[in-house]
């Protein structure tokens, strides 16, 4: 619950730029044809970015247990205060990590990242509180180790350094990733603080023919068919204006971008029906 | 053929029963129009700005190197003292008990080591007991208890958990506590005398109570019911294999610290993280007046050598330590700290004069050309 909640509002909510700004710059779809989100080299990225937290995550803790102890003087550093102080980092790591890289903050987004930290707080008191154990012995053995580690300054430092040593290196590459390499997108986004929303292109009729436009499909990872499609190499030759349209042109976005503003357009009579 | 369009109506129906053809759908499954499903919510979109990142950086450095300093500093005023009393080399006073020390010895071993504290340690002092190749966590070592029988429950007493598995049974009775963290409990004792200068020997008060967690204590251990007499209320089981006396026997003077609420054995039942650690075995209290709560000068330790850890290269030893308010001594965190605000200090400045040499060639962000 308190890890899956927040990717999907991520992947739900999260967006580069507007539609509007999109139609503007259809060169923002060409880092999906081009496979740079899902290859190999993003793949090792990866898996360097996760290997390097889950080192900090283990050792950071591990440094700060090691012969510690509480404010009064009785033990920290045994086996489940270090399991819920390795954990309540990861958490942290994770919601900040995902704060980071959602570009378009919407409130069900925010809900989702407070309340996945809320949620797993929560959680932990309840597991490890009197009640569960005195219900569930057996299945409940953390008694006690919440209240007793997370009330120490030593343990929140920790939380706190981990957190920062697994996210500075993420924000520093990508800030310098932006400064001599952007991207098409950071281009964007970057002109989109500067200007204007651009003024949704008129709806031109099209012309009643088939569409000569190139298949662009936005989450292509190879070129398809659309190369093929509009060769026109399969075409009967027959004069063009027999062919029914297939769909009604009425579903076009730009119309949606201006709401309360619905139009109702006609088709010509089909002479051939 | 006329298709019509309107505006979407709630059940997704085309109005309109005249001048159906083939291409009007008979259900709209256009999503709404609201912000919700368009994506059109409003949102805060923030970038990665010189702007933000910059100071950003700065402000984490000028805030963790404080920390950093008042961490170290901290560390560094707590006193502590470590000796190591295995005997493994032998001219070590108790080499000839580490050598003899077996489970089954009725007789303790007794051997002292001297030592003297060079500062006085003031405010309350904390002695621990440390050993070193003790690895606690192994799994099957953690799991090796049964909680149920711990927190006095009568069937877990009498039967305890398969968990507990060989240290269940002995023989045809239960062992209470079962498992092999408690038949591993640590049973070494130690006291500690002052040697004033003119010679004489005081006996340093001890205190057993106050070591272990308040939550295990009242809540998570508890004695069996039904009798007050302990003995009667553990009738039926057996001790420990390794332990010299039945869990009743633990501390007989007080019935508050004796059965299974026992501090020692709580504090040994919480099983370490790492393999070298310390638990608390005695506090000594601070003094009312301006004298040290132990000054500094010559100290004897007086060990009742139980505990054999030899036959795994272990190490014991005993620690005295004060607190401060970041716990023991651990000059890591501040250390940690201090690096890491350092760098964030000399990154935001370095990235600060790299991102004006670029900009001063290239323009923000490369001159957003997006002709490309």
């Amino acid at each position: 619950m308190y890890t899956a909640l927040p990717i999907l509002a991520l992947s739900l909510f999260d967006q580069d730029v507007n539609d509007r700004w999109s139609f503007q710059y259809p060169q923002l779809y060409s880092p999906g044809q081009l496979n740079l989100y899902f290859s190999k080299k993003a793949f090792v990225r990866c898996m360097l970015h996760s290997a390097y937290s889950s080192l900090i995550l283990f050792f950071i803790p591990w440094a700060a247990m090691h012969d510690t102890v509480r404010d009064d003087g009785k033990d920290i550093a045994d086996y489940q205060s270090f399991a819920l102080l390795a954990q309540t980092s990861l958490l942290v790591v994770v919601n900040t990590q995902l704060c980071l890289d959602t570009y378009y903050w919407t409130a069900v987004n925010q809900f989702f990242v407070w309340g996945s930290l809320a949620a797993y707080f929560a959680i932990t008191f309840t597991m490890y509180s009197n009640g569960m154990f005195l219900i569930f012995t057996s299945s409940f053995p953390f008694m006690g180790t919440a209240r007793n580690s997370l009330n120490q300054p030593n343990v929140w430092l920790t939380i706190f350094l981990s957190t920062l040593l697994c996210i500075l290196p993420v924000v520093a590459i990508r800030f310098i990733l932006l400064q001599i390499r952007p991207t098409i997108n950071d281009k964007v986004r970057h002109k989109v603080r500067k200007e204007a929303l651009p003024a949704p292109t008129p709806h031109r009729k099209p012309a009643r023919r088939i569409s000569t436009r190139k298949s662009g499909y936005a989450f292509s990872h190879s070129e398809g068919f659309g190369e093929l499609v509009t060769s026109r190499r399969f075409l009967l030759k027959r004069p063009l204006k027999s062919r029914p349209v297939l769909f009604a042109t009425t579903e076009s976005p730009l119309a949606q971008n201006q709401p309360q503003h619905y139009r109702t357009i006609t088709e010509e009579q089909d002479p051939s029906v | 053929m006329a298709s019509s369009y309107n505006a979407k109506e709630e059940d997704g129906h085309v109005p309109g029963s005249a001048g159906h053809g083939g291409a009007a759908e008979a259900k709209s499954k256009k999503p709404d129009n609201t912000a919700f499903k368009q994506q059109r919510l409003p949102a805060w979109q923030p970038i990665l700005t010189a702007g933000t990142v910059l100071p950003a950086f700065f402000v984490i450095g000028l805030i963790f190197i404080p920390i950093g300093i008042g961490l170290f500093v901290t560390s560094n005023n707590i006193k502590e003292f470590e000796i190591d009393y295995t005997g493994v080399n032998s001219d070590s006073p108790c080499y000839s008990c580490a050598t003899n020390a077996s489970w089954n010895n009725t007789t303790p071993c007794l051997c002292s080591l001297n030592f003297t504290l060079s500062q006085p340690f003031e405010s309350n002092v904390y002695m621990y007991y440390g050993l070193s190749n003790f690895y606690q966590n192994h799994r099957r070592y953690v799991k090796s208890r049964d909680d149920s029988q711990l927190y006095g429950d009568p069937n877990a007493l009498k039967s305890p958990s398969k968990e507990c598995e060989p240290y269940r049974m002995s023989g045809a009775q239960p062992i209470a506590p079962c498992g092999a963290i408690a038949n591993s409990l640590f049973n070494d004792t130690l006291e500690l005398y002052h040697i004033e200068p003119n010679g004489t020997r005081n006996l340093i008060p001890l205190v057993k109570k106050g070591i272990a967690w308040w939550t295990d204590k009242h809540v998570k251990f508890r004695n069996p019911e039904g009798n007050d007499n302990l003995t009667v209320a553990f009738q039926g089981t057996t001790k420990p294999v390794n332990w010299r006396n039945p869990v009743y026997e633990l501390d007989p003077s007080d019935p508050e610290n004796n059965g299974f609420i026992n501090e020692d054995f709580i504090v040994w039942m919480r099983t370490a993280a790492l393999p070298t650690f310390r638990k608390l075995y005695r506090i000594i209290q601070k003094k009312s007046g301006p004298t040290p709560t132990l000054p500094s000068g010559n100290y004897v330790l007086n060990i009742a050598y139980n505990y054999p850890v030899t036959s795994f290269d272990g190490r014991k030893r005993m620690i005295l330590s004060t607190i401060s308010w970041m716990g023991g001594k651990n000059p890591f965190l501040g250390i940690a700290y201090i690096t890491v605000g350092s760098i964030c200090f000399f990154l935001g400045g370095g990235f600060k004069q790299a991102a004006l040499n670029i900009w001063s060639v290239h323009g923000i962000l490369g001159g957003v050309e997006l002709s490309d």
